[in-house]
């Protein structure tokens, strides 16, 4: 602590500075040059492209290479494509600046602004970290406990993906079937991947130099039978150790980093408040908020039609209650109270207590010894079972919704018998 | 038919799934790919690293100057003829596994590559080899053939040596169908075969790895220390002044939330929505037994109404929110969706727990698990769009009447069924 302090206390001295952004530099991926840095604070044109570059790869997400041993990442898209990504991706993470949405698409200048965009970025949260836990060399096998790391779909979002033109909806099916067939596929794979693990993770016993870990993963045993994998492995590993000393060196100087970025916010013309152009209608449909609109709208009109007969009941009675009644009354309504508060909280607190996250290294061991460091996979199926219980109970609610809803469709059909699939 | 629009977005939406499901396909497979390589038998692990070289490259003859005397070439086919010979060896102990491979007409050139130990074979077949080498030269299959072998030494041969290094590389399993009909049998099983069941544990980790792996982890248990330990850093100070600064300096209105954040609060909302939904339906389905129970009835379906009013205020909010993120002159287009809701948690975990489990059952059946979990997850995204699209096309009035049945049948199989089961339905037709 002692040397941090003093450390910030030189912070003022001059060669602080460009420690700093060097060792930024080198822990960004594609990492701008300091002296690209230096320019951008002067708005220099030729400061651009290497700015938009690290932003791309920055907010793009990750092309899903979890192999050991990545093929070649695939060649960066121009620089065009590069520019609209990053200002889409900024946007919906809610950059506040207009200046860079009107910046042109050619990427040629305003360098300022990408500096100040990725300062941005690297104040709202753990940005390298992140970026470095992302591809992080993985020397174990790894196991996710959540879903961060699943694989959406691949490339850049399916505009392209839907149908041209209307279609029977039993092309619909015929989706859906092959959706469920993939996914039975993909168990049984899954099944026979934990056996193979199993095996070599049995097999290798005892090798590691970690008597905590006690064998050897497949990517370290994959490594001692292809020696040339083995040395690209190693290559990876000590170009992952440059970056984090960087980035520890980073946290260690970026005060000094910060006060700089001030004046270079200080140094760009205030954004006048735009007049509001005209919203344009969002597309409606299957957009996440339109359809809790949609669900919320519907729940509201049948709580209204329970109520208001019931209100008009009630009113319809009260005059024949004796004196007794206002402390009842009351009573109640402090008890319909607290029920619904509880139900807020409900939902309000996220609901489930902090899942296990990230990713964990799987290790096979006969130990009994539960003080050791480490999750238990029998823990660890119980929170899933819990979980899977869960989510199985809102599939079922939603689906007896739909149920009810064509029920009473079915109803207003006279004429015709509907009979349900067994099982209900 | 469906609408254009809806068809569109419900194909959309299933395309985007089945690309999700086939790409955790392919990692499996990858990683499936990897895990058989090592339980196949191994080529050594100490030779020296000579990669394979795609064929045209081994057919190169590399015309080394020693190559042309006579007592040169007798020697050299005396070390085929004992590589030869252990191949023969290491193919009958593997023959079980290769049966399948008999079918594939491999050139002799697919066992001659390996630098010999020159203690092991005897000469028994010098004159099947002699003519065998002599075609060895074309070494067409090279790189699909695999010789196992513990600790060989270093290519002695100086102009077949060229072809035997490279081809080192070139290892496989499945032997020429020719060579066995020729060559006697070998009779004991190859000790050189390097299985991981049987010699697994004499594996070691080289110390370079040893020591990089090493400090990788200390370095990632000093960066998730330093980032814990930040709470009342001038620098977070700093940040957070930079940040409103930046915020006033713009001209922008919103409250600035971005999508990840717009999607969790939609999250809850909809928990809040199948809640109140569930209450109330419980309410409704309640008897009152006295006036006492009916007033708390009607208070609680008035409070749900309240609450659910709150909740549409607040989706107004959003939607507004959203609609406003659109203004101006971003560029259009559906961003690439935020990777779930891990995202925005404070304490992510960048160093590698240990998940530790006893036996492979166990391990599978928590993969099994996961699985699950993620296609349910899938499942419930998709009942919510299905549901969104088909419902208001049965339930809002038709002008041209009721719908047809057959919508009605399939409608009901997607959203009630998730496609699994159909239901019947039968016209009843009055008797006359």
């Amino acid at each position: 602590m002692g040397r941090r302090r003093a450390e910030q206390a030189r912070a003022g001295a001059a060669g602080a500075l460009p420690d700093a952004v060097a060792a930024l530099s080198r822990t960004l991926p594609a990492g701008p040059s300091p002296e690209t840095f230096r320019r951008a604070k002067f708005d220099r044109p030729e400061a651009a492209p290497p700015l938009w570059r690290t932003l791309f790869l920055v907010l793009s997400p990750l092309p899903g290479d979890c192999a050991p041993a990545p093929e070649a990442p695939p060649a960066p898209p121009a620089l065009e494509a590069q520019v609209r990504l990053v200002k889409r991706a900024l946007r919906s993470q809610g950059y506040p600046r207009r200046a860079l949405a009107q910046l042109p698409e050619d990427g040629a200048r305003g360098s300022r602004e990408l500096l100040l965009a990725l300062a941005w970025l690297l104040a709202r949260g753990p940005l390298l970290e992140r970026l470095l836990g992302r591809t992080r060399v993985r020397l174990g096998d790894e196991v996710a406990l959540c879903q961060c790391e699943a694989p959406a779909s691949p490339g850049p979002p399916a505009a392209c993906g839907g149908a041209d033109g209307p279609v029977d909806i039993r092309h619909l099916q015929w989706l859906m079937g092959k959706l469920r067939l993939q996914w039975r596929n993909l168990m049984t794979s899954q099944q026979e991947h934990c056996a193979l693990l199993g095996k070599i993770h049995s097999y290798t016993r005892g090798c590691h130099s970690d008597r905590s870990l006690g064998h050897l993963s497949v990517a370290e045993t994959e490594m001692l039978r292809d020696p040339e994998g083995g040395r690209q492995l190693l290559r990876r590993l000590e170009s992952e150790n440059a970056r984090l000393e960087a980035a520890l060196a980073w946290r260690r100087r970026e005060l000094v980093f910060w006060q700089w970025m001030d004046t270079v916010l200080g140094a760009c013309p205030l954004e006048a408040a735009q007049p509001p152009f005209l919203p344009r209608i969002p597309e409606s449909g299957a957009d996440q908020l339109e359809m809790v609109a949609q669900q919320l709208q519907a729940l509201h009109e049948e709580l209204q039609g329970a109520v208001e007969p019931r209100r008009a009941a009630w009113e319809a009675r009260v005059g024949g209650l004796g004196s007794e009644w206002s402390a009842l009354q009351r009573a109640t309504q402090e008890a319909v109270g607290q029920e619904l508060a509880a139900l807020r909280r409900a939902w309000e607190q996220g609901g489930a207590p902090a899942q296990p996250h990230g990713s964990c290294r799987l290790v096979k061991s006969d130990a009994r010894a539960s003080g050791g460091p480490g999750l238990r996979a029998a823990e660890v199926i119980g929170e899933l079972r819990s979980r899977e219980a869960c989510l199985e109970a809102v599939l079922r609610q939603l689906q007896s919704q739909c149920r009810q809803e064509l029920a009473r469709l079915a109803a207003a059909l006279p004429g015709l018998i509907w009979i349900l699939p067994p099982g209900h | 038919m469906l609408p254009a629009g809806c068809s569109r977005r419900l194909v959309a939406e299933l395309r985007d799934a089945l690309d999700a499901c086939a790409e955790r396909q392919r990692r499996l497979e990858r990683s499936l790919r990897a895990c058989r390589r090592l339980l196949r038998p191994w080529e050594a692990a100490e030779l020296p690293a000579a990669e394979p070289t795609p064929a045209p490259e081994t057919q190169e003859e590399a015309p080394s100057p020693a190559c042309t005397p006579s007592p040169q070439d007798l020697k050299e086919l005396e070390l085929l003829t004992q590589t030869l010979e252990k191949a023969v060896r290491v193919r009958k102990s593997m023959s079980k596994a290769a049966e399948r491979h008999k079918a594939l007409s491999l050139k002799s050139g697919s066992t001659a590559p390996s630098p010999a130990t020159a203690a092991s074979a005897p000469s028994r077949v010098s004159g099947q080899a002699g003519r065998r080498a002599s075609e060895t030269k074309p070494l067409r299959g090279i790189h699909q053939t695999r010789i196992p072998a513990e600790g060989l030494p270093e290519c002695r041969l100086p102009s077949a040596g060229d072809h035997t290094c490279k081809g080192r590389g070139a290892l496989a399993t499945k032997p020429g169908p020719g060579l066995g009909d020729q060559l006697p049998l070998a009779a004991p099983p190859a000790p050189e075969a390097f299985t991981l069941k049987e010699k697994g544990v004499l594996l070691k980790l080289p110390t370079a790895y040893r020591k990089a792996a090493s400090q990788n982890s200390r370095l990632w248990t000093q960066l998730s220390s330093m980032q814990t330990s930040d709470s009342v850093d001038a620098a977070t100070n700093a940040k957070t002044q930079f940040l409103q600064k930046m915020k006033m300096a713009s001209g922008w209105p919103g409250s600035g939330l971005s999508a990840a954040e717009v999607e969790a609060e939609a999250g809850l909302l909809w928990k809040a929505c199948s809640l109140l939904r569930q209450r109330m339906e419980e309410e409704l389905s309640a008897d009152c037994a006295d006036w006492v129970q009916e007033y708390h009835c009607l208070l609680t379906l008035e409070g749900l109404q309240a609450i659910t009013g709150q909740c549409l205020h607040r989706l107004q909010e959003l939607r507004a929110e959203m609609v406003g993120q659109q203004l101006g002159p971003w560029p259009e287009g559906r961003c690439p969706r935020a990777s779930g809701s891990c995202e925005g948690r404070t304490d992510p975990t960048w160093s590698s727990q240990l998940l530790l489990y006893s036996s492979t059952v166990e391990l599978q059946t928590l993969a099994a698990l996961r699985l699950r979990v993620a296609m349910l997850e899938q499942q419930i995204h998709l009942e919510k769009v299905l549901m969104a699209e088909l419902l208001p096309l049965v339930s809002t009035p038709e002008a041209q009447g009721p719908p047809p049945l057959a919508l009605c049948r399939a409608m009901h199989s997607l959203v009630c069924e998730g496609g699994e089961r159909f239901l019947t339905i039968l016209r009843d037709e009055p008797a006359s």
